[in-house]
């Protein structure tokens, strides 16, 4: 879906060649008309959809990961049909944002999202995804302000900073007005009638497998298995494969998978350094890269790095996904003190950037990135 | 002397509060059970948790709760030790330690003690249950790590589906037993840390709070237990209110001030001051009206 995409941004108006051949005229070629309605006319055309666009370097469709910071960094966004790997900080306080930025991101978008946890319910992190800060939310909050501009004499006197009491009530933050990229506030909840509107589908792994009565070390692909069976079905039954080409209207499925890895899985990458079973993770990553290309998907997976024991699993877990991003959060650690990092969070890694339908890469030259959450902005700052 | 420690509640994610000595004892360990989930207790042969665990079983026996005990490696009677009858009679121990392979056939934990463990946390009364488990260790060694860590987190979620109660599962775990990786997969499922460490024969705990996802069940009010006085009355808040501060203007001058901001002098001066003029625009006498 990736190359086809590519495809048809860079050749032009194929199309064109296809109706002349029904059409009598002087010349072969024609000259295609503007797209006015798109009903008409087959071949080949750039794919838009609600929220995606097409990378400005390589032709690529680009769905955003829900930080405009991030965003940039990636080359425009996350490539639709690859894999986004985002290796957990060490108290899990920051990766949790980011998985929940992208999946509000699909639901402002109008994508079907599809969540995956062992960890906590799929319907309870929906319900706790961060409000977008769009255009209209803002101007009724600024109307509102106004009135109280108008009589000062009624509304609360302040009693030292009395000199800023005719000034209007502005809120100073970044307000997105764009269809791609939106800012969100994470100090509140995302209205229920956006959830409501979404398209969602779970997966919840103590609900899908039965605890094991008898305790066996083999079965730790079983939620896997599962998973990627769950997964294929989706894909499948909202035609994001290409499997319904009479569906007119396409839309792009976020997955987003948690704490991959983690022993809440079932998998013992976390626990020992040499299990029975290393390669279920590996292998897992091998089929989900495989169902995400061949789709109209984008993936984010969030894996506790730092948690598995045997360094040659994360050497290919990495190699495994296509753009893989590391957190590292500075509660707790020294880092904390270093007056350098004192103004931010934690420092962001960007360990891999995928090349697709490429020879290089888009690797920025800047290497020090720093983070820092604010509560309507996470910023992502260089050169520390 | 000790300092008294302030929790805070949102926006420090992890903090770390070292204790030692009594001083604050019961309001500690009422925190550490205010937030539910796992309680994950770290101890070593030098520093035994033992103690703190039954500290804690004690606790929440006052507070009312019913607390379930699998106990592997003691005895019943020696872990009763110490308790007094009514705390003796909310604990309900199941002994793993007299059979632990179940060669006498009789049918305490017929399907395993996990499953066991899962029985016991699908309640017919709805106070909060306490389960303490002596040892995750024992646990550990006997079963897959995974297995034990998708156990406990399906405990501890017992108590985010019904909101009414709240369960707290205190595990003990010697830290010496086990390598870097089970002991990470379980912080990281663990709500509140406490590694118990000393020096020179005092015991001091490190407990590190993860982020909770939901309020505790009872707030811990930090101006509790001072020893000054951080609350203001009601009449000590309208003699606040009614203080008139220095170089504040009266209301006249005020809306005077206001009310010209909008219109602008109509006259100007342009003044380029040279290189010895040190020029300050403020004349600190000009605009005093009290």
């Amino acid at each position: 879906m990736a190359a086809a995409a590519t495809c048809g941004a860079g050749a032009g108006s194929p199309g064109s060649v296809a109706a002349a051949v029904d059409r009598s005229s002087a010349t072969s070629f024609q000259r295609k008309g503007p797209r006015a309605g798109g009903a008409d006319g087959g071949g080949p055309r750039l794919v838009s959809i609600a929220g995606t666009r097409p990378s400005v370097r390589n032709g690529q469709l680009l769905v955003s990961t829900g930080l405009p910071a991030l965003d940039q960094l990636l080359g425009g966004g996350l490539a639709v049909g690859t894999v986004l790997l985002i290796e957990e900080d060490k108290y899990n306080i920051y990766s949790p944002l980011l998985f929940k930025y992208f999946l509000a991101e699909g639901i402002v978008s109008g994508h079907t999202l599809l969540v995956a946890s062992a960890r906590e319910h799929p319907a309870g992190i929906l319900q706790e995804l961060p409000a977008p800060l769009l255009d209209d939310s803002y101007e009724k909050e600024f109307d509102e302000d106004g009135c109280n501009h108008k009589t000062p004499d009624s509304s609360m006197k302040m009693k030292i900073a009395w000199r800023y009491q005719l000034l209007p009530k502005m809120e100073a933050g970044p307000v997105s007005s764009s269809r791609f990229g939106h800012y969100y506030d994470t100090s509140k909840k995302i209205p229920q009638e956006l959830l409501r509107t979404a398209k969602w589908h779970g997966f919840f792994l103590p609900e899908r497998i039965s605890p094991p009565l008898t305790v066996e070390p083999c079965h730790l692909t079983h939620g896997y298995m599962k998973l990627l069976e769950f997964i294929k079905k989706i894909v499948s039954e909202e035609g994001v494969d290409g499997s319904h080409p009479q569906k007119k209207t396409k839309n792009i499925l976020r997955i987003g998978i948690q704490s991959l890895g983690s022993p809440l899985w079932g998998d013992d990458a976390c626990c020992a350094e040499a299990c029975d079973d290393s390669h279920s993770l590996t292998k897992f990553l091998y089929v989900l890269r495989g169902l995400v290309r061949a789709s109209l998907s984008a993936c984010l997976v969030t894996v506790p790095a730092h948690l598995i024991q045997n360094k040659a699993i994360t050497a290919r877990v990495t190699s495994l996904s296509d753009t893989v991003v590391g957190l590292e959060s500075f509660v707790g650690s020294e880092r904390e003190t270093n007056p350098l990092y004192k103004d931010y969070h934690g420092l962001i890694h960007i360990r891999q950037i995928p090349r697709l339908n490429n020879l290089i890469c888009d690797e920025s030259d800047v290497k020090d990135l720093a983070f820092k959450l604010k509560r309507k902005l996470f910023t992502i700052e260089t050169g520390l | 002397m000790p300092r008294p420690v302030h929790w805070s509640r949102r926006g420090r994610d992890a903090i770390r509060a070292r204790l030692s000595g009594r001083g604050q004892q019961s309001e500690m360990l009422e925190s550490l059970l205010a937030f539910g989930g796992l309680v994950l207790l770290r101890d070593s042969i030098e520093w035994e948790g033992r103690d703190f665990l039954k500290a804690l079983i004690k606790q929440s026996a006052l507070c009312g709760e019913q607390i379930h005990v699998l106990g592997c490696e003691i005895s019943e009677e020696e872990f009763r030790e110490g308790f007094d009858s009514n705390i003796n009679s909310r604990v309900v121990y199941h002994d793993l330690f007299r059979d632990p392979l179940n060669w006498s056939k009789n049918e305490a934990f017929p399907r395993g003690p996990l499953e066991a463990l899962r029985a016991m946390c699908r309640p017919t009364d709805l106070r909060p249950v306490t389960i303490a488990l002596d040892s995750l260790s024992w646990l550990l060694l006997h079963f897959p790590c995974s297995t034990v860590c998708q156990t406990l987190h399906a405990l501890c979620r017992q108590g985010d589906s019904s909101p009414v109660e709240r369960v707290n599962v205190l595990g003990l775990l010697h830290e010496e037993l086990h390598a870097a990786g089970p002991l990470g997969a379980l912080s990281s499922l663990a709500q509140i840390e406490v590694t118990l460490d000393g020096t020179m024969g005092r015991t001091s705990a490190h407990i590190l709070y993860r982020k909770p996802r939901h309020r505790p069940a009872h707030q811990v009010d930090p101006t509790a237990h001072l020893t000054f006085n951080l609350r203001l009355s009601k009449k000590e808040r309208e003699t606040r209110d009614s203080l008139t501060l220095p170089f504040q203007f009266s209301s006249e001058k005020q809306q005077a001030l206001l009310c010209s901001e909008p219109s602008q002098a109509s006259s100007h001066i342009f003044y380029e001051p040279d290189a010895y003029d040190d020029l300050d625009p403020e004349d600190p006498d000009d605009d005093l009206d009290i």
